[in-house]
């Protein structure tokens, strides 16, 4: 992608506008057609690096091709959960944190936002398929089990019209926005029913009814009490336990929330965090947590994974981020936090400075103009990762020498 | 939900009592005296007509020379009177009574109106949605342009380029009236008949009023599928199909049927220009010339009309929202 030249106070000439409506035309048209082909299961099926994780993303690029020139939402980023264990984003707003989860649902909205490169490897627990692509069932099972197996799709290879074996059945996706999240049309009941019968081939009313009212229970909620309830009729905190009924009605292995307590007060927010919590231990899955909340983070998370315009710029054990933080914008996000000790006289900390402009991202590191302990080296190239420890790592000149690592 | 129907026709009543005031004091302010004219008319036959004769005319039809306010609000209080005994009076022009001359035109004005009408939304329902699920691709563009195109175009003009095109030059259809006078169909043959005279009409109705009802449902559409409740649908793993068909398209019905119930109004108004250059004896058409002949007793009758049809037709929108939509109580 040739970038068109830009001139500083970032007006475009009409010229300049259609050299980028035609370069966009061009990528889109072939990322679509890439997006929407047929292809053999062989060709996304994948191996694991670490056998540990159930998920993996390696150097994944996710642009959104705008009129005003590309927007690198998510420019090359890498980070893994682990079986079992949650996993904190934390970054500020237009990071790169949401559109990174987006992509492994593959829900970035077509034709301006593309996956462009990069891999999301995932292990998945599906069903055996015969030549026909039909599940297979299990001998002297009852209907509506099959034949399990262990598969690793790469997402990002994926064609769009395979992507139903991921979303909602092996990746569910928990939203910010409790109260626009459900049809206003449809009662909780069909809304939560639709997905056992998307999922589990050959389901029945009776079953899905069945599945979701026990999933409504495990959320702490009394099914008569809103299975034909129209989602109107219930309070924010409620249809975010639905929203996590829904997402947990086709066990799957791996749960995304998304800012999953933002739009709600702060004593619901306790109890969908310890929900959350329960849950984890009860499907035996994992959790990425999606959050500005460092707070929440601090709560919740095993690893987190720290953001920064569209890069990850520093990721670690929980412990390691809070109490060895390295980069020097974790070290700010940290001090910005308001705590109880602080007392009435001192300012609350904040990062001088603002995000450079997404469409004209600098060569050299993207916190260089707001870091304090910048060095000449800081104008170089953008830092590549270094490790610290065996689970630590920081994309910061200040740690170069130590453990180089791509 | 009937205390509620029962208030609003309460209201309703209302609404149609400030409605019939002003269409009677617009209609007897109009420069148009339907005794002048006529009188005018003996005179240029060569008959003479004495000032006592068109007195008696301006009393027997229930006017004066030069009305004042009093006058014209004794007017309208006679008229309310004979509306309260459900007479609309006799028509000036026609000779015959109000409801009996609608009733001989509503007929035709309604079936034209009501194939139409299902036609525009069969084809631009369908139209709207495939725009806005492919925004701003090629499909969009064309689609978008040629209901603009048709938006724009006059009744008069293109429904005159289908007459001459379809009836003139390919013969396929007539040109106008609404059935074969020099011929005596029965049954099927007389189907064809009314099929031959009445297609170019509805094709301009359709192709004239597809457009707005496209760019509604699209924008509808576009505006239902960027809501969060249609990522949801998506996460957890439904069909785009689905998605679209049942999530989107259901939340773009409440806006659709509701107007659905706002065209009540007009499936009865008949479609004035059209009636028009087909020459078809509709009510649109009859209106018109009553118009144009100062015909109060008409013109008073057919507006208060579409004045009911149209207040139920809002009530009846309401109670379709209250429906199709389930946060809507009607109370």
């Amino acid at each position: 992608m040739s970038t068109p030249k830009k001139s500083n106070n970032h007006y475009l000439s009409g010229k300049e506008i259609r050299a980028i409506a035609k370069e966009n035309a061009k990528v889109i048209k072939r990322l679509e057609a890439y997006k929407k082909r047929k292809a053999e299961e062989s060709e996304f099926l994948t191996e694991m690096k670490d056998n540990r994780n159930i998920l993996e993303i390696e150097d994944l690029h996710t642009y959104f091709f705008t009129e005003q020139g590309t927007v690198k939402a998510v420019n090359g980023v890498s980070y893994d959960v682990p079986k079992n264990a949650v996993v904190g984003v934390v970054g500020e707003s237009g990071c790169g944190k949401s559109v990174t989860s987006m992509s492994v649902m593959r829900l970035i909205q077509g034709p301006a936002g593309q996956i462009v490169d990069g891999s999301i490897r995932f292990k998945a627990y599906d069903y055996v398929r015969n030549e026909k692509g039909e599940p297979v069932p299990k001998e002297g099972g009852k209907p509506g089990e099959y034949q399990m197996e262990e598969k690793i799709y790469d997402i990002a290879k994926m064609p769009i019209n395979e992507i139903h074996r991921i979303r909602g059945k092996q990746v569910a996706m928990i939203f910010q926005e409790p109260m626009t999240s459900l049809n206003p049309v449809f009662t909780i009941g069909e809304q939560l029913d639709e997905v056992t019968l998307i999922h589990v081939p050959g389901a029945t009313k009776e079953l899905a009814k069945e599945k979701s009212c026990e999933m409504l229970r495990l959320v702490g909620i009394i099914p008569e009490n809103v299975y034909d309830r129209f989602p109107h009729e219930l309070s924010g905190g409620m249809r975010q336990r639905v929203m996590i009924a829904m997402a947990l009605a086709a066990e799957p292995r791996l749960i995304i929330a998304d800012e999953p307590t933002t739009a709600l007060d702060v004593t619901i927010q306790a109890q969908i965090l310890d929900l959350l919590q329960d849950i984890k231990t009860k499907i035996d899955g994992s959790i990425l947590l999606i959050t500005h909340d460092l707070g929440v983070i601090a709560e919740m998370a095993d690893y987190v994974v720290v953001m920064y315009a569209g890069k990850v710029i520093e990721k670690g054990t929980v412990y390691e981020i809070f109490q060895n933080p390295l980069h020097p914008y974790t070290v700010g996000l940290q001090k910005s936090k308001p705590t109880m000790t602080l007392d009435d006289s001192t300012e609350l900390y904040n990062i001088p400075g603002n995000v450079p402009n997404p469409v004209d991202m600098p060569e050299h590191c993207y916190f260089k103009e707001r870091c304090a302990k910048c060095t000449a080296k800081c104008s170089g190239a953008y830092p590549g990762m270094v490790q610290v420890s065996p689970t630590h790592f920081v994309a910061c000149h200040l740690y170069d020498g130590e453990n180089e690592n791509g | 939900m009937l205390k509620y129907i029962a208030k609003r026709i309460g209201y309703a009543l209302v609404v149609l009592l400030g409605v019939s005031l002003i269409i009677y004091f617009l209609t007897r302010l109009m420069p148009i005296d339907f005794v002048k004219d006529k009188v005018t008319q003996v005179q240029t036959s060569g008959a003479t007509v004495s000032a006592e004769m068109v007195e008696a005319m301006y009393a027997s039809y229930g006017l004066e020379e030069d009305a004042g306010f009093l006058q014209i609000l004794q007017g309208y209080l006679n008229w309310l009177a004979d509306l309260v005994r459900f007479d609309l009076g006799t028509s000036f022009k026609y000779g015959i009574p109000v409801t009996e001359k609608i009733a001989m035109h509503m007929g035709t004005s309604f079936i034209i109106a009501l194939i139409a009408a299902v036609f525009e939304f069969m084809i631009a329902i369908p139209l709207g949605i495939t725009a806005a699920t492919h925004q701003y691709s090629l499909r969009d563009y064309i689609v978008t342009i040629l209901v603009m195109v048709g938006i724009s175009l006059p009744a008069f003009f293109f429904g005159n380029i289908l007459k001459s095109w379809l009836a003139l030059d390919l013969g396929w259809f007539f040109p106008s009236g609404i059935r074969d006078a020099t011929k005596d169909y029965t049954g099927f043959p007389l189907l064809i008949d009314y099929f031959r005279h009445v297609f170019i009409p509805i094709l301009t109705v359709v192709i004239l009023s597809i457009g707005s009802r496209m760019r509604m449902t699209r924008t509808n559409m576009l505006e239902v599928l960027n809501s969060d409740y249609i990522r949801t649908a998506r996460a957890k793993g439904l069909k785009e199909k689905v998605v679209i068909n049942k999530h989107a398209f259901r939340n773009t019905l409440i806006p659709l049927v509701t107007s659905m119930a706002g065209l009540l109004p007009s499936l009865f108004s008949g479609a004035i220009i059209t009636e028009q250059v087909f020459n078809l004896p509709g009510i649109g058409n009859i209106a018109l010339e009553a118009m144009n002949a100062g015909d109060i007793p008409f013109i008073m009758g057919y507006n208060m009309f579409l004045a009911v049809l149209s207040v139920l037709g809002v009530l009846l929108a309401d109670l379709m929202y209250g429906i199709v939509d389930p946060r809507v109580k009607l109370e």
